[in-house]
């Protein structure tokens, strides 16, 4: 293992010197520190993303104490919900509750001395899944066709201080209705008689222990374990459209990421270019106006642009028959077509070119688009690079500008308005971080995808811009 | 000579070509707009009725509208607060980065993960985190609980750490206070005898802690609690820590690059002359870097400004006079809930907004140049 050139002995040292074995021995202990002190830091940065993550899985991630290990977790779990998808009707993965379905549920109860153990009353509850933007109700219900039998006393075994008590049932569907996503269950137990465990892990237990109630007893692998991320894509429907939203918001942020990545790379470099090797009166001032305007805030200069866009860029969007560009992509797009830190990257970056290569193509009679074209702008893949990757990252993240310039209808926001609007309807009461934390990892998903396989860029990126400004 | 001449003007023919869509998209969407920004800040323009002059009295309104005030205190508050400890923690953490050890990328594509994700995105966790219920919270709770062993685990890596030191020095070896093999073995040691003293029921976890339920954000508490004009509220106060922990990646990787300058030969000359780590950190690292430290502060004053994500996602989980930023606060005007916009006030506040970081810069520049 290479260490640090800094704690190589230096010779001619006052101070009593080691013995090489001591000094290797330290310089291994220093090592080793130095990785425990990146792994805690590493903690503090990826730890709240990892637990995220996990919590975006449980059915409260809101609650205390948070835990380690949801049941959505468990592959005692995992094993249920794929069995329980395919009794439904489905399949392992994707599992619903088909005609010719036949569930069986087993559930244990505790049930302590001296009290009569008594069989669960079973419910299959008209449960609307929950509160997004334009919930659409479900057309069927499984309460519709389920059949329940009669609920049988299986087995009971002693334990400390009571018996375990296990029940069993089966839920069939009469045949006649259509297949339904979700088969939704609640049993009702007398105070006294505590859950211990069933086929499948309950999603919520109530009143202080009497009812168990699972959002789906026939879910599948996927729906049980992603349940939030379900909930997410299922329960966010355009009014006017009926589009999945979230579908869309996805699409349209990487639609207005693509576009500016390829005008940004396009102008940027140009300009870049010039900036940077041609000589123009007013370089000087229009470098400065540059810097300038990557000083000030988006904040100071959008009702303008906003107004800009409203009356279609000086009346010029009329020509091609459209009044307004507002709530419109090109409004989007052209108001953002290249940003001043890409142009500063690429001039930053043209400037570390040796001139010669230039030079002898303007000596072979070459013009100045020759030269950009054939000569520079291969050497500048790397920059390149750069800036596509940062402005993809910029646009993709991007919040303030598309909160003002769009904003109706729902289906044509992009996904960090949209996830604004996901928080409003599902915090309007409390908040339900089931749905939101799950948005907003599939939100961040992308550009981590991205940032992991061309980190390189966003490393040289980031210096380009900074070291010799 | 007039071959020359032509082969000038044809290069600044091209140049223009070369910056026409990039300087027309600047000059509508910046230059202009800045223009305007200004001019409808004399203005009592409300975005329908054509805008007529009023002077000064849009900035007279906004000095005397609380909301402004406290909006200016928070952005100012907001930007050197964060701008300092996000530089602070930018240097240690590239000083950490900077060690030539197997397997250093990955830990700064850990690093710098809350960087690249959006602020949205990370808004969203961090309520999440710091609700009543949340993980901060229970990580007070949990240190709380477990006071007694995290102070006898410190206690004892200290003890631990003094006599390996005194010894190493007795018997004639060079040893500092924070030798990092003599300290590997004090932790060791110390993780030992806190699990002996645990098992032995000498130091246990506090039974019975009330769970910490602090409010963060939904609050009007500040801190110092009721220190009045010059108290900085909870809730932008935690939105400070978000801040610090997302951007402090990014300014890393700037100082690395600064810290891969600095020739080694420095260093070398300096253990020669018997200076210990820290002087070296002060003298020659600290230094060195000012160039660098200038670009993280100036760009951190300038990302600091523009806070506006964070406020318009936390909404109603906050007051909004306690996390209300310049920014938003010229938002709001323009775009008000049920209301006429102010689009005069609104452009008076931005024009203030504007003027903020080329103010910072400049006594920055002062700062810097004295030294």
């Amino acid at each position: 293992m290479e260490t640090v050139a800094q704690t190589a002995p230096a010779a001619g040292r006052p101070r009593p010197v080691l013995d090489p074995a001591a000094a290797a021995r330290r310089r291994w202990a220093r090592a080793a520190l130095i990785y425990v002190l990146l792994l805690a830091f590493s903690l503090l940065f990826v730890g709240p993303f990892l637990f995220a993550i996990l919590s975006s899985l449980k059915d409260n991630p809101a609650e205390w104490p948070p835990r380690l290990d949801p049941p959505q977790l468990n592959p005692a779990n995992w094993r249920a919900a794929w069995r329980l998808g395919k009794a439904g009707g489905g399949s392992g993965l994707f599992g619903q509750f088909a005609p010719g379905a036949v569930v069986n549920f087993d559930v244990t109860y505790f049930v302590p001395e001296g009290r009569t153990p008594h069989p669960p009353e079973v419910t299959i509850s008209r449960r609307v899944p929950g509160a997004g933007i334009g919930a659409v109700v479900p057309d069927a219900f499984a309460a519709d066709y389920a059949i329940v039998s009669e609920v049988v006393e299986t087995a009971r075994k002693p334990a400390e201080g009571g018996v375990l008590v296990t029940y069993s049932f089966t839920i069939r569907h009469d045949g006649q209705g259509p297949a339904v996503d979700r088969l939704p269950l609640d049993l009702l137990v007398p105070i006294g008689q505590t859950f211990h465990s069933a086929t499948l892990a309950p999603n919520r237990i109530e009143r202080l222990g009497r009812v168990q109630s699972w959002n789906n007893i026939t879910p599948g692998l996927v729906p049980y374990v992603f349940h939030n991320y379900n909930r997410v894509f299922n329960e966010n429907y355009s009014r006017t459209t009926g589009k999945n939203l979230f579908l869309a918001w996805i699409r349209n942020s990487l639609f207005i990421a693509g576009v500016k990545v390829l005008t940004t790379v396009i102008i940027a470099s140009m300009s870049g270019y010039a900036l940077a090797r041609l000589r123009f009166p007013g370089r000087n001032a229009l470098f400065i106006f540059i810097l300038f305007s990557m000083m000030i805030p988006g904040q100071v200069t959008f009702i303008s642009n906003y107004l800009v866009l409203r009356d279609g860029v000086f009346g010029i969007s009329r020509l091609f028959g459209v009044d307004t560009l507002l709530n419109t992509f090109t409004g989007l797009i052209v108001s953002g077509l290249c940003g001043g830190s890409a142009v500063f990257i690429m001039k930053q970056f043209f400037e570390t070119l040796p001139r010669e290569l230039e030079e002898s193509a303007r000596i072979d009679g070459a013009g100045p688009l020759m030269t950009y074209s054939r000569i520079v702008l291969p050497l500048a893949r790397p920059a390149l690079g750069a800036v596509a990757i940062l402005t993809f990252q910029g646009a993709w993240n991007e919040f303030f500008w598309p909160l003002v310039a769009l904003t109706a209808p729902q289906d044509k926001l992009l996904l960090t308005v949209g996830l604004l609007n996901l928080r409003r309807a599902y915090g309007a009461v409390a908040l339900d971080w089931g749905p939101l934390l799950a948005a907003a990892i599939i939100s961040a998903l992308p550009i981590i995808i991205i940032f992991l396989i061309f980190q390189r860029y966003f490393v040289e990126g980031i210096s380009f811009s900074g070291i010799k400004g | 000579m007039p071959w020359r001449w032509n082969r000038h003007v044809q290069e600044a023919v091209a140049a223009y070509l070369f910056l026409l869509p990039f300087a027309l998209s600047l000059l509508i969407f910046f230059g202009y707009a800045f223009v305007r920004t200004v001019y409808f800040s004399f203005t009592d323009y409300n975005l329908f009725e054509s805008p007529s002059w009023v002077g000064l009295q849009n900035y007279l309104a906004i000095i005397q509208d609380n909301r402004f005030l406290l909006a200016l205190r928070n952005s100012i508050a907001f930007s050197v607060i964060v701008t300092l400890a996000q530089t602070a923690l930018a240097l240690v953490l590239a000083v950490v980065m900077n060690n030539r050890l197997r397997g250093i990328t990955v830990f700064r594509t850990a690093y710098y993960l809350p960087s690249v994700t959006s602020s949205v995105v990370i808004t969203l966790m961090f309520i999440w985190m710091f609700q009543r219920t949340g993980v901060m919270n229970y990580l007070i709770t949990a240190a709380i609980v477990y006071r007694p062993v995290i102070l006898t685990f410190l206690g004892l890596t200290l003890a631990a750490q003094v006599l390996q030191v005194l010894w190493e020095r007795w018997r004639g070896r060079p040893a500092g206070w924070f030798e990092a093999s003599l300290l590997f073995v004090s932790l060791v040691l110390a993780a030992a005898g806190t699990g002996a003293l645990w098992v032995a029921g000498v130091t246990e976890p506090v039974a019975g802690v009330e769970p910490v339920r602090i409010v963060w954000l939904n609050t009007r508490r500040t801190i110092p609690e009721g220190g009045g004009w010059w108290s900085i509220p909870l809730p932008l106060a935690a939105i400070m820590m978000l801040n610090t922990w997302t951007t402090a990646p990014t300014f890393m990787l700037l100082y690395l690059a600064g810290l891969q300058d600095i020739p080694k030969e420095l260093y070398e000359a300096a253990e020669v002359d018997g200076a210990n780590r820290w002087q070296r950190f002060r003298y020659i690292t600290v230094p060195m870097l000012r160039p660098v430290t200038f670009l993280v502060m100036t760009l951190g004053l300038i990302g600091t400004l523009q806070m506006f994500d964070q406020v318009a996602v936390i909404g109603s989980a906050a007051p909004l006079e306690s996390v209300i930023t310049l920014a938003y606060y010229i938002y709001h005007n323009a775009f008000p809930a049920g209301a006429m916009p102010r689009i005069g006030m609104a452009s008076a506040a931005a024009v203030v907004l504007g003027l903020l970081p080329l103010i910072a810069v400049l006594i920055q520049r002062r700062v810097v140049e004295r030294k």
